[in-house]
């Protein structure tokens, strides 16, 4: 029957009409998916890098990644999120097995989706740079990585302008879904309102509600968005405010202001720091004996604080992340994940890991729901809604700002003695319901662009 | 809230943070003042310094001998670099030493970003240093009051070398004019190799015992770098005391104005060099006339 | 060729070669450079950093001042232009981008008026630190203008009314490579200008030796002080460019890296050439997107790229363009000089001098004792810490006489030199020139006032031509300490061209005029640095052993120019050679041990036993020595 069609096509009937009758059969399913979706995509009109991006056997994908610079470690971890998510994807293993739309499929929509790497340095120019590259020269047709907010920004504003889908890798910043979100990209992490959110009942219910807090605020915007909400959060739970040291971001030295902190007569010591800074901070804080009278809450854990401080410096702190690989205990979809990076790299992924993977899933799932890869109709698809089982339980993004509406995990340090493994860094002590996080509609100025 | 145990504190924590500064910048101005050559690897060769102290002290445990190990790392890279490239360049004009060793400290934050990676590595607080020590007025850590004592030691040690052996006569002289180290007849090259190999060791010195404090990242110099730039314009050029005094000086800036806005401590900083560069451009313990 | 008209061609010979050829590499650059790689977005982003390069070569690569602290200018103005057009403050892309250009200058202005008190390596440390100061407002303080870390975001892209077309540009197309090319070009144009004029002869003398042309009499710091402005000037509007190509204006534009950056892209594309930063930026980014897509080898493309760097500093430090240039020269050089093979032995000055030289005897005597004092000093000293270099001498001299200043080795001669003409502040005394108190006023003053030395060791501006060297000091007399005349050209003015003309005929140097200082013979080099201290047309010479190191041919030319020199001049000669002493001064100073030891007629000094037992006695040891 199929080789009767093939022979019709070949004899001058054109794809369209052919597709359109042979549809709903069942012969069409066996048919090779690209040919099937060349002919879907001139349904539509040409935007962006479709359908330029999605007409060969293989499309690809911009990742713009810290190589070099003060987060190459994290890019390092990124990256191998990337690496596994397009492996499982092209393969249809891993995750990509589990998942409703990408079972038993290879690839997206029957195409093998290729990557290239460019080096960000942790640094919006060189990272526009990379993905204009990607997006110019390669039809890049979904672009992601990212490392800070400056560069999910720069690179939301690039894929709004070029109509290419961002799917934002590692960004914190509130800005990200608030003022500075785009119809073009989406972010699975949760935002510093969230973490603040979702830390400050479990904090308050692991260490007490009538306490003092010191705050040791890295002056910039992050660092003032984070403190805000952590602020607003635990006060409502009784915490009270006693200090607030904002520091110059990169300093090597906190001895200066951690003896004000250790002046301020808190019982809680709220490092907002992230990356290096939070390493030699708290590493500074133990060394001047603070850490012994105070609790640290760090209201957003650096992916590898852990293991760059040691379980000495991080017993008893609490935090968020966007994900611990312990989570696997609890979630199917985690353990698949977790294991098979562990597999590959012989290490836990972190969640910088994880935010790579879950998002190129999220991806290849909605493109594949959507039968297209023309980038109005996976929007829709990705605003539709539909709750989808993940690492996170079941996720979906907000249709107003492209914020995943997620669990929150809230972790606790643990000893030297509680650790079961080398990684055993964090037990989690709560999980919060995403919906319980969420900033009320229109909190941080969303506006979306158009689709078109 | 200033009080005045805060006031007490942050002036004593401030005279840690220069002295420190004052070590490393010296390793810079010595050099600078010799060779007449502004090294701008000296960041990345004390966080090398950092980088083989960690390593030693991982594998032996023993903090004398990563101590022993970076420095004499550092001053053996040292020497290589002024014997393989810097010795190019002393007829060459001064800008153009500025350009190597710029591209050199990149070529060597890179390579030790590809052994180690770009993840800060943990080196712990050597066992006699943990823990706090209560001064009266303040708690201090132990290992910083430790680490300040070995720096005063040091720079002391250095003072005797500057300014009671021939090699300090040479390295002065050389200062006061770098004619008069060839005028004396002594061997320059081998001088300049000393010198070098020396200043880069101040630096991978300072490396290797401000690691269990700081974290130790494959940039982690740059700052360094910057602040004894300021360091050696405030206490102006290839000046010893200059440099104490500046290292000092710079602590005590950084230090002082984290009790009223610790986010400006940084910027004080350029602020107090832009005022020494308007009252004094050749800097504190500068000469007039030397450029 | 006969497509070309003859006008055509001579057009193309006349000054505007260059511009030409760029203009025509730009043109075909989007036609060549895709087939290896390139993209729209890259070579627009080349275009900015070219235009950022521009300034920084102007300030590095021809005054010789090494910042790197750039980065700060760029921000400014990127930034400054970004805030006006996100918020809607100025409507007009090109007002945002004057005003974000005007106040990166007004930046520049206010660092460069601290950064300029110091030079060579303090002047790059004080620009870096004052780059990282910025980038610290911008990222904290003023966070609430620029977004602190996240930059601004929503630069909205400009739209050309041309008349006759409206052009909508775009990011990442080529009309967008075309506007930023266009701009590119109008500042190249620019920029050649600026290093075409007698402006900036001035700020290459400065590169080649400061001091010197201090003593030329030019306000060196005012010059330097207005090219760091141009500078600062250029990088942000380069900056203001960066925010409109990527609708976005980055805060990392104000890091270390981008200052480095820049410095690097220019020293591998050749400073000192214009168009070197814009070659440079083109590989750095080429090989940086090339090497970083190469599997394995990603993450190493800094590494790589710094050593390349490195080995190019090393090696090559005239960077690409600059060793093309050489390279072309050198061959012409050859083409030139192979015929005639004269070179070798260099006519010597009294042939070439277009006066008949004056006897000793017609000009000896010229200065009556009756004539005015033009210079005196009135317990002059100078002392070094506790050496006491001079020690208040008191000393006069009239107008037209020829004096000579002699005394054995370390008397205080040059020191006391150095005070008459300002490079060294006196720690006690009064000089007077012509009356007027001139003391602690510096070269540059003291130069313009008609006082100028020939050093003893010689001060040329040593890469540049004979020509060049000489129009240093002419332009000082033509034009006064400082003006502004940036978009003069230079090879116009008659005035100039002719008294530069009229020197290397006197000294015997016109042959030469086109060849740089480095492949004169010694006695030229002499001959040349009095024509130096001499095209300022000074009433005072003053000349700083003359004679020393000369051939006896050569000292025989020299003296026979002195004579002629002394003619409606006043002379004062430091001179060991007792012979020329005696030849050539009317009265004889002695210095000995800091201290005006005697003076008078050469018989009186002949015959003084002080000197004789002093000094004398002392230079025979000398000369033995």
């Amino acid at each position: 029957m199929s080789n009767q069609k093939d022979n019709r096509v070949r004899r001058g009937v054109s794809r369209r009409s052919f597709i359109k009758t042979g549809l709903g059969t069942a012969g069409a399913l066996m048919l090779p998916s690209a040919f099937l979706n060349s002919a879907w995509a001139k349904d539509y009109p040409s935007l962006g890098t479709f359908p330029a991006g999605a007409s060969g056997d293989s499309v690809f994908v911009g990742l713009s990644i810290p190589l070099t610079g003060a987060y190459s470690a994290t890019g390092q971890d990124e990256k191998h999120g990337y690496e596994l998510a397009f492996e499982h994807i092209n393969a249809g293993t891993g995750m990509a097995a589990m998942m409703d739309s990408l079972k038993g499929s290879q690839g997206v929509l029957g195409k093998k989706v290729e990557y290239g790497i460019g080096d960000s340095e942790t640094n919006p120019n060189s990272a526009v740079q990379v993905q204009t590259h990607f997006i110019h020269d390669k039809n890049a047709i979904m672009i992601s990585g990212c490392s800070s907010s400056a560069v999910a920004i720069a690179i939301e504003k690039l894929a709004q302008r070029e109509k290419v889908l961002n799917m934002v890798g590692a960004s914190g910043s509130n800005d990200t879904t608030g003022k500075d979100c785009q119809r073009y990209g989406f972010r699975s992490q949760p935002s510093a309102y969230m973490a603040g959110k979702a830390l400050a009942p479990v904090v308050a219910k692991e260490i007490g509600k009538n306490v003092k807090v010191a705050y040791l605020v890295p002056d910039y915007t992050y660092g003032h968005t984070v403190f805000n909400s952590t602020q607003k959060f635990t006060e409502q739970q009784g915490w009270k405010t006693v200090s607030k040291v904002v520091v110059p971001v990169g300093a090597s030295d906190y001895s200066s202001y951690l003896l004000n902190i250790a002046n301020s007569g808190a019982d809680v010591f709220v490092n907002v720091c992230f990356g290096n800074d939070s390493v030699a901070s708290s590493k500074q804080a133990q060394q001047f004996g603070i850490l012994d009278k105070m609790k640290m809450v760090v209201p957003n854990i650096s992916p590898f604080q852990a293991s760059e401080l040691g379980a000495d410096i991080m017993a008893g702190v609490y935090g968020t992340l966007d994900f611990w690989w312990t989570m696997a205990q609890r979630n199917e979809y985690a353990k698949t994940f977790v294991d098979a990076f562990d597999k590959k790299y012989g290490k836990k992924p972190r969640w910088t890991a994880h935010i790579a993977y879950l998002q190129s899933m999220m991806w290849a799932d909605a493109v594949t729901r959507a039968g297209t890869f023309y980038p109005p109709e996976v929007i829709k698809t990705l605003e539709s809604g539909k709750r989808i089982p993940s690492t996170l339980g079941e996720v979906y993004y907000r249709a107003e700002d492209h914020q995943m509406v997620r669990e929150v995990p809230v972790v606790r340090g643990k000893s030297k003695s509680e650790m079961r493994s080398p990684e055993d860094y964090f037990e989690i002590v709560g999980v919060t319901p995403g919906e319980t996080v969420m900033p009320p509609k229109g909190t941080f100025g969303c506006s979306l662009g158009g689709y078109t | 809230m200033p009080n005045l145990s805060l006031f007490l504190a942050q002036l004593f924590n401030g005279l840690a943070l220069g002295t420190l500064l004052a070590l490393i910048s010296t390793g810079l101005t010595i050099i600078l003042g010799t060779l007449g050559v502004l090294n701008f690897a000296h960041g990345a060769l004390f966080m090398v310094g950092a980088y083989v102290g960690y390593t030693v002290m991982q594998a032996t445990h023993s903090f004398v001998l990563a101590v022993a190990c970076g420095a004499l790392f550092v001053l053996v890279l040292g020497v290589v670099i002024e014997r393989g490239l810097i010795r190019l360049y002393y007829e060459r004009p001064p800008e153009d030493q500025i350009l190597m060793t710029f591209g050199l400290s990149i070529v060597i934050v890179e390579t030790v970003r590809l052994i180690f990676t770009g993840i800060s590595q943990r080196m712990a607080v050597p066992d006699w240093g943990s823990g706090i020590f209560n001064l009266g007025f303040m708690i201090y850590p132990k290992y910083r009051l430790i680490v300040m004592i070995i720096v005063v030691v040091t720079l002391l040690v250095l003072y005797l070398v500057l300014y009671r052996t021939r090699l300090g006569l040479v390295v002065r002289a050389g200062i006061e004019d770098q004619r008069i180290v060839g005028m004396l007849g002594l061997n320059v090259q081998r001088t300049f190799m000393v010198v070098f190999g020396l200043g880069a060791m101040a630096a991978g010195y300072a490396g290797v015992i401000d690691a269990p404090i700081v974290s130790v990242t494959p940039d982690m110099g740059q700052t360094v770098l910057v602040e004894s730039f300021v360091v050696v314009v405030i206490g102006g050029l290839g000046s010893f005391p200059g440099a104490i005094l500046g290292g000092v000086i710079a602590g005590e800036i950084i230090s002082l104005t984290s009790m009223f806005n610790p986010a400006y401590s940084q910027v004080m900083l350029y602020f107090v060099m832009a005022l020494v560069l308007v009252l004094r451009p050749q800097g504190l313990f500068g000469q007039e006339g030397r450029e | 060729m006969s497509l070309f008209s003859r006008r055509g061609l001579s057009l193309l010979r006349g000054g505007w070669r260059i511009e030409f050829a760029v203009a025509v590499s730009l043109l075909l650059a989007p036609y060549i450079l895709p087939w290896i790689g390139f993209n729209a977005d890259t070579m627009a982003r080349i275009m900015i950093w070219g235009l950022f390069g521009l300034g920084f070569d102007l300030l590095f690569g021809y005054t010789g001042l090494l910042s790197f602290g750039q980065a700060a200018f760029f921000g400014v103005g990127g930034f400054v232009s970004a805030y006006l057009l996100v918020n809607g403050l100025v409507p007009n892309v090109f007002a945002a981008l004057l005003i974000g250009t005007l106040l990166a200058a007004v930046y520049g202005a206010l660092i460069g008026l601290l950064a300029l008190r110091r030079v060579g390596i303090y002047f790059a440390m004080i620009t870096l630190a004052f780059g990282e100061m910025s980038f610290f407002l911008e990222n904290s303080p003023l966070s609430a203008f620029t977004g602190g870390e996240n930059g601004l975001p929503g630069v909205p892209t400009p739209v050309l009314h041309l008349g006759f077309a409206t052009i909508a540009l775009k990011s990442g197309q080529w009309n967008m490579y075309g506007f930023m090319a266009v701009l590119f070009l109008i500042g190249f144009v620019i920029a050649r200008r600026i290093v075409k004029s007698p402006f900036g002869a001035v700020l290459l003398a400065i590169r080649e030796n400061t001091s010197r042309a201090r003593a030329c009499g030019h306000s060196v710091q005012k010059y330097k002080l207005t090219i760091f402005i141009v500078a600062a000037a250029y990088g942000g509007f380069a900056g203001g460019l960066l925010g409109i190509l990527q609708a976005y204006m980055p805060p990392d534009a104000f890091t270390l890296q981008t200052s480095g950056q820049l410095v690097m892209q220019t020293v591998i594309g050749g400073s000192g050439t214009l168009i070197g930063p814009l070659v440079g930026a083109t590989i750095w980014l080429y090989l940086r997107e090339v090497l970083q897509h190469i599997p394995d080898i990603g993450a190493l493309w800094k590494l790589i790229l710094g050593a390349v760097f490195v080995i190019l500093v090393t090696v090559f430090r005239r960077g690409i363009c600059g060793e093309i240039l050489r390279w072309g020269q050198r061959r012409e050089a050859l083409a030139t000089n192979s015929p005639g093979a004269t070179e070798v032995d260099p006519p010597r000055a009294r042939s070439r001098s277009p006066r008949e030289p004056a006897t000793p005897e017609a000009s000896r005597g010229s200065a009556t004792d009756d004539a005015p004092v033009i210079l005196e000093t009135r317990g002059l000293s100078k002392h070094f810490g506790g050496v006491h270099a001079v020690t208040e001498v008191n000393f006069s001299v009239r107008s037209g006489e020829v004096r000579a200043l002699i005394g054995p080795n370390g008397a205080g001669k040059s020191t006391f030199f150095k005070m008459l003409t300002g490079e060294h502040i006196p720690t006690a005394g009064e000089i007077y020139f012509r009356g007027d108190q001139i003391t602690a006023q510096g070269p540059t003053a003291v130069s313009q006032l008609g006082m100028s030395k020939s050093y003893q060791i010689n001060q040329l501006f040593a890469s540049l031509t004979v020509r060049q060297n000489l129009t240093i000091p002419v332009l000082a007399r033509q034009r006064g300490p400082f003006r502004l005349d940036m978009l003069r050209r230079l090879d116009r003015w008659g005035a100039v061209n002719r008294k530069v003309e009229e020197i290397m005929q006197l000294m015997g140097l016109a042959e030469r005029a086109d060849q740089p200082t480095s492949v004169l013979a010694y006695g030229e080099k002499r001959r040349l640095e009095i024509g130096l201290a001499l095209a300022m047309e000074p009433e005072v010479l003053l000349l700083d052993e003359p004679l020393a190191g000369m051939s006896p041919s050569e000292r025989a030319d020299t003296i026979a120019l002195l004579q002629e020199l002394r003619i409606g001049r006043t002379l004062v000669v430091v001179e060991h050679d007792m012979d020329a002493v005696f030849e050539l001064a009317e009265h004889i100073t002695v210095f000995y041990e800091g201290e005006k030891l005697a003076e008078g007629t050469p018989e009186d000094i002949k015959g003084n036993s002080q000197v004789q037992d002093a000094y004398l006695g002392g230079m025979d040891e000398d000369e033995l020595a």
